[in-house]
């Protein structure tokens, strides 16, 4: 691969990297300061049983602080991309279930205040992170297996 | 600026695999670590289990019920003694409403609270309504209600299917 092409790959990267990580940090920052709110949200959703939705909503939201965080270090980037790509088609799926079911529910995307419903451009934004998330798992997983040597 | 970490060059695919399944695992007790450690100090600290059930939740903050049975319901209503609300989007409540029904969808309540109730007194009986046995809509809309003063607000659970069910008169796409 010609050495200008590696670089912008890498840049790319980095860059991915950093913008994923700012996301999941907004996302995951009012839901950690309002759990209740948040348990609400959770709970709107209909597909939880009762007994995993208080756990869930004080959990799930320092996940997303975790790897929100260690995207931004590059940190245990191959778990950390396993997490971002599984949260995503986990949060896109619930979204599609919900909106076929025609629940007018509070998405909980970023924010645990009233208003944000879910929406076609709800699930296009995430599937937009996903593309994101799937290039990060590939670089993760096969760009830096391919025998380069230079740190990523 | 950042801070790198050295990766060994030449992992193979499966060492990788490896590598990310404890991560992973890591990374999740880590995280449930973190939020149940933190939750625990919160001065309104969330239980790990909570009665969900729709029961506990139709209940105003000072603990009465607030669920009225659809035979209630129509009574005041042939009565003319309660003031209907839809808390559904306005697009739900104009392809069809209980007769009379005012729509004031819990996601415009901030803007359209005062047009809505201004003519109604706070001892005035209000009854709100959405669709489906979870919905959560007419509860929430409820309490905002009986928070803005109004002392008499019960909920319908999954009023607009129970009333067409039970044949009461209803507006549909602007007819009787």
């Amino acid at each position: 691969m010609p050495k200008k092409r590696k670089h912008l790959s890498r840049v790319f990267y980095h860059g991915v990297r950093l913008i994923l990580g700012v996301i999941f940090i907004y996302a995951s920052y009012d839901k950690i300061l309002h759990p209740k709110a948040f348990a609400e949200v959770v709970y709107n959703y209909q597909i939880l049983p009762d007994g995993l939705i208080n756990v869930t909503a004080i959990v799930l939201p320092w996940l997303e602080m975790l790897m929100g965080i260690f995207l931004i270090m590059g940190f245990w980037m191959p778990g950390t991309v396993i997490w971002c790509n599984t949260l995503l088609v986990v949060y896109i799926g619930a979204l599609c279930f919900n909106l076929a079911r025609g629940l007018d529910v509070n998405c909980g995307c970023f924010s645990t205040t009233k208003g944000s419903t879910i929406s076609i451009e709800t699930i296009l934004w995430d599937v937009a992170f996903l593309a994101l998330s799937v290039y990060l798992l590939f670089f993760v997983f096969f760009k830096r297996t391919s025998g380069n040597k230079r740190s990523v | 600026m950042f801070i790198q970490f050295q990766e060994k060059a030449s992992k193979t695919l499966g060492q990788h695999f490896l590598q990310s399944v404890w991560q992973c695992a890591a990374m999740f007790t880590l995280a449930v670590f973190l939020g149940i450690s933190i939750n625990q100090f919160r001065v309104s600290r969330l239980p790990l289990i909570e009665d969900w059930s729709m029961e506990a939740l139709l209940k105003s903050p000072s603990g009465d019920r607030l669920d009225i049975s659809l035979v209630e319901a129509k009574n005041l209503f042939f009565q003319k003694a309660a003031i209907m609300i839809d808390a559904r989007p306005n697009d739900d409540y104009e392809k069809g409403h209980i007769r009379g029904a005012r729509s004031l969808p819990w996601h415009e309540v901030d803007q359209r609270f005062m047009e809505v109730t201004k003519d109604i007194s706070v001892n005035t009986p209000i009854i709100t309504y959405c669709d489906g046995k979870t919905c959560r809509l007419s509860h929430d809309l409820a309490n905002f209600i009986l928070d803005m003063g109004f002392t008499n607000v019960k909920i319908l659970v999954n009023g607009w299917t129970k009333w067409q069910n039970a044949d009461l008169p209803v507006d549909k796409n602007g007819s009787n």
